[in-house]
């Protein structure tokens, strides 16, 4: 009898634990994606990416301003994209060139909601980067996931 | 609890940490059924109440302490008070007072808040006056150019107890506002909020509420109506939450009016009704039975929560005057077409509507027409004035049908001035008019069983039933629809039917309804009375009753509202009208029947075109059986700022267009039309909600208590007539 009910009790404990292993890998669990943009030498006026989720679930549930004052405000998104999980944003910066980021510099935060056992995976793309002039140059786009708090 | 009731002191709440963990086990050894329950917190957190030594708080010197602030917080907030120089400080209760915190489990307050926002679970009450709340601020920034308003609405949430809460606001917007930003602030850190489908955002909003982040989510509860909801908001921790909306003013003989409500009245709701807007006493949460409900300060009492508001005016044409008679504001003005006006530091308390109107130069008022493309195509707005030929005709005799709210909302001053507009009406009928009184709160009554001649022995009749009429009781305002409507006409007079309301109900959607299936020949003339007005209701029962609307604050002149509207209907209309709009290929035009065109009234037209966009518009209908022709031209002064506005413009309309339509035609599709058009242009409604998160911090300890905003009573409106204290079901 001892022995039944000790292989019951392990049964018990075995089914909890794994329902909650379950439970975790689905739960919804938030981060925060961290967009950079590395412009050089260039001065850093304008600029245009594309966030977008590639793998796994994830729903983007605010989308945070940069580090540099110049970007400060949080970027504008284009809502018929945001509703495909991917967003597009676009931001400029009127300020004298000596103060606008050169190199790189965090331009956005998206945060984000994932979901299920599969691990979400991002990609930015960047559109276009440009200087006070108007013109183009050639920068690169990164992110970077911050570890959950 | 109530030992300590007498106690002059502050109480903080402090929630018991979950400490049984009770384990279950059911075996059966034929089906292996095994049952386990692990309650571990969530079967019960109680809160108990521990006072707190006096300390002071924003400078006052007996603010709810922040016993448990996090470290820093006093330097936080020290840099917080800096950098907010506008900000007022909260004005602090008097040192002998007391603090009642009354909490329920928070299992059970989400469970009520899943359908009742403002369920909340916090009850404070002060020996005196103040009482402290988590809304400190609204600062208003508007501006407008042209008729198009943009307006920035920033709340200042902020967390005065001693332990993690949840923000509940109910607050009012203009009805046609085009929500269409939400940024959450964070110290210096700004998140836009996302528009999603109501639901979804529900969910996010719930889910990081849960696991105890920052968010902020916003739903609209009516076209005039949102919820703001901020969770997880920490001891001596600010947020702030920022709303931007653009609308288009209202314009009335010779004057264009701005418009920012800052409470939401009381609204009665039919018996059996559970989705209205529902009224509670300050701590009632659930009273009203009601999914959203308003909680309202008692007589006395007095909130920290104050306002400020700046509005600057380019009319693009000389300002001739101005005038605001809610609130006292100092003004300035750069060149003769500009004015910035400011609410007066010291006329701060949020109960009442600011109105501002402005008369711009008489001669240089004409019919115009504002074009916008972008890439989704081309946008305008036809704001179409009465030509000057109506105001020579003179009128065909009336047939008038006064119909007062005698609710207990209208109780005091909004009574005394329907009756005033009301006997200056009667004094303006002639003898070849005929005329009726109906007044209903939570029955109807009239005066008679036919329209009266309005001869001198029955004009003084009506005046005697007039004075006897009293504000009480419930608002049954469709009683008082179908008394109107089915009332017997006269084919020989034009019948029209004034509504004396303040409007507050909380079944809009039935009275709209009711106005268009009972319609027939009449047009309504809607009145809203009083300082906060349910302008949604009041304009569209303008709208759906082909007519117009008016508004009698509580410090207009009553006689004057009514000459101006007798003034309108002494000349015929513009009907049937009909706009050849040249070039432009137009589409989805709102409103999609041009309503007839008074004397004072202009009508704005909202559209998408393609083509040309630069042309002439002809606009043609008919005066008193005469064909009449006008051309209305292309505003090509453009000014792409002001113009950018219009696809959230026309965005809002059709959105309002669906939903006036779900009132008389409900259809399954409407719902996810309106939400279509709500996510593909960023803006609000019924079906979406804005929701923001916080993802980069996680607060300490579960989710907080509920404390919804609780707001006064709006001026002129009796608290014991409007908001019950027990439940009403």
């Amino acid at each position: 009898m001892r022995i039944l009910l000790a292989i019951l009790v392990a049964l018990v404990f075995w089914r909890g634990h794994a329902q909650q292993a379950s439970t975790n890998n689905t739960a919804a669990r938030f981060h925060a994606v961290d967009i950079y943009v590395d412009s050089e030498n260039h001065p850093l006026a304008a600029y245009q990416i594309e966030f977008a989720v590639t793998n796994g679930s994830a729903r983007i549930v605010g989308v945070e301003g940069g580090e540099h004052p110049a970007f400060a405000e949080p970027p504008f998104y284009d809502p018929q994209a945001m509703q495909h999980e991917r967003v597009i944003l676009a931001a400029f910066s009127t300020e004298a060139a000596d103060k606008l980021p050169a190199g790189k510099t965090r331009v956005a935060t998206i945060h984000v909601q994932t979901s299920g056992a599969v691990k979400a995976e991002f990609t930015v793309k960047l559109h276009t980067a440009a200087g006070l002039d108007g013109k183009k140059f050639q920068a690169e786009a990164a992110l970077e996931e911050r570890k959950a708090p | 609890m109530n030992n300590n009731r007498n106690s002059p002191r502050l109480f903080r709440l402090q929630r018991n940490k979950p400490k049984s963990v009770a384990l279950l086990v059911a075996a059966s050894l034929g089906n292996v059924l095994v049952t386990v329950a692990l309650i571990s917190g969530c079967a019960k957190k109680s809160a108990s109440l521990t006072p707190l030594p006096s300390a002071s708080y924003y400078g006052g010197s007996s603010q709810p302490v922040l016993e448990a602030a996090p470290r820093g917080a006093p330097e936080l907030m020290a840099r917080q008070r800096m950098s907010r120089q506008a900000v007022r400080p909260i004005s602090a209760p008097a040192g002998a007072e007391e603090l009642w915190v009354i909490a329920r489990s928070s299992d059970l307050a989400q469970a009520k808040r899943d359908d009742a926002p403002g369920s909340g679970a916090l009850l404070m009450r002060f020996a005196e006056k103040e009482v402290s709340l988590p809304l400190k601020h609204t600062d208003v920034r508007a501006s407008v150019s042209g008729y198009v308003g943009s307006v920035e609405v920033v709340q200042q949430f902020h967390n005065p107890y001693s332990s993690k809460i949840e923000a509940v606001y109910v607050f009012p917007l203009p009805h046609n506002a085009a929500v269409n930003e939400f940024i959450m602030t964070i110290d210096e850190r700004r998140i836009r909020g996302i528009i999603r489908e109501r639901k979804e955002a529900e969910e996010i909003y719930q889910e990081a509420k849960r696991q105890g982040y920052v968010a902020s989510l916003l739903t609209e509860e009516r076209p005039n109506i949102f919820t703001q909801s901020v969770a997880n908001i920490e001891p001596g921790r600010e947020i702030d939450v920022t709303i931007k909306y653009f609308h288009t003013l209202d314009y009335a003989d010779g004057w264009y009016e701005f418009v920012f409500p800052m409470v939401v009245g009381p609204r009665f709701n039919p018996p059996g009704m559970t989705h209205g807007i529902g009224a509670a006493a300050r701590g009632s949460a659930g009273v009203s039975g009601q999914k959203t409900e308003v909680q309202y300060l008692k007589p006395g009492e007095r909130s920290g929560h104050d306002i400020s508001l700046r509005l600057e005016v380019d009319a693009g044409v000389a300002i001739e005057e101005f005038q605001c008679r809610t609130h006292e504001v100092s003004h300035e003005s750069q060149a003769s077409h500009q004015l910035t006006v400011a609410l007066q530091p010291h006329d701060n308390i949020p109960n009442r509507d600011f109105v501002l109107r402005y008369r711009v130069a008489g001669e240089r008022i004409k019919s115009s027409l504002l074009t916008h493309r972008d890439e989704r195509g081309g946008y305008f707005t036809l704001m179409l004035y009465p030509p000057k030929e109506l105001g020579k005709l003179a009128r065909q005799p009336l047939e008038v049908v006064f119909v007062l709210d005698c609710s207990g909302s209208m109780s005091g001053r909004p009574i005394a001035q329907a009756k005033a507009a009301v006997e200056r009406g009667l004094r303006l009928m002639r003898p070849e008019d005929s005329f009726q009184i109906i007044n209903f709160s939570l029955s109807a009554r009239q005066l008679g069983p036919a329209p009266l001649a309005a001869t001198p022995e029955n004009i003084q009749r009506a005046l005697q039933y007039l004075s006897s009429l009293e504000g009480e009781g419930g608002t049954m305002m469709i009683e008082g629809i179908k008394a109107a409507l089915d009332f017997p006409h006269d084919p020989n007079r034009l019948r029209f039917v004034c509504f004396l309301t303040d409007g507050y109900i909380g079944n809009e959607a039935e009275i709209l309804g009711e106005i268009h299936q009972r319609l027939g020949p009449s047009r309504i003339f809607s009145f809203g009375i009083g300082s906060t007005v349910n302008r949604y209701l009041i304009d569209h029962m303008g709208k759906a009753g082909r007519g117009a609307v008016a508004y009698l604050g509580s410090r207009d002149e009553a006689a004057r509202v009514m000459e101006d509207f007798f003034e309108r209907i002494s000349h015929p209309g513009l009907t049937d009208i009909a706009v050849d709009w040249g070039g432009m290929l137009v589409s989805e035009v709102f409103p999609r029947r041009i309503p007839d065109l008074f004397v004072g009234r202009p009508v704005i037209l909202t559209g998408r075109f393609s083509g040309e966009g630069n042309s002439h518009v002809r606009v043609s209908g008919k005066v008193a059986g005469e064909r009449v022709e006008f051309t209305v031209p292309a505003d090509s002064s453009d000014g792409s700022a002001t113009h950018r506005a219009l696809p959230s413009v026309w965005a809002r309309m059709k959105i309002a267009d669906l939903a006036d339509e779900s009132t008389f035609a409900p259809n399954a599709e409407l719902p996810e039309q309106i939400k279509r058009v709500a996510l593909d242009f960023g803006v609000m409604s019924a079906f979406t909600a804005f929701v923001a998160v916080d993802s980069s911090r996680r607060t300490e300890g579960s989710e907080g208590t509920t404390v919804p905003v609780a707001v006064p009573v709006p001026e002129g409106v009796k608290y014991h007539t409007t908001v019950p204290e027990k439940s009403e079901n």
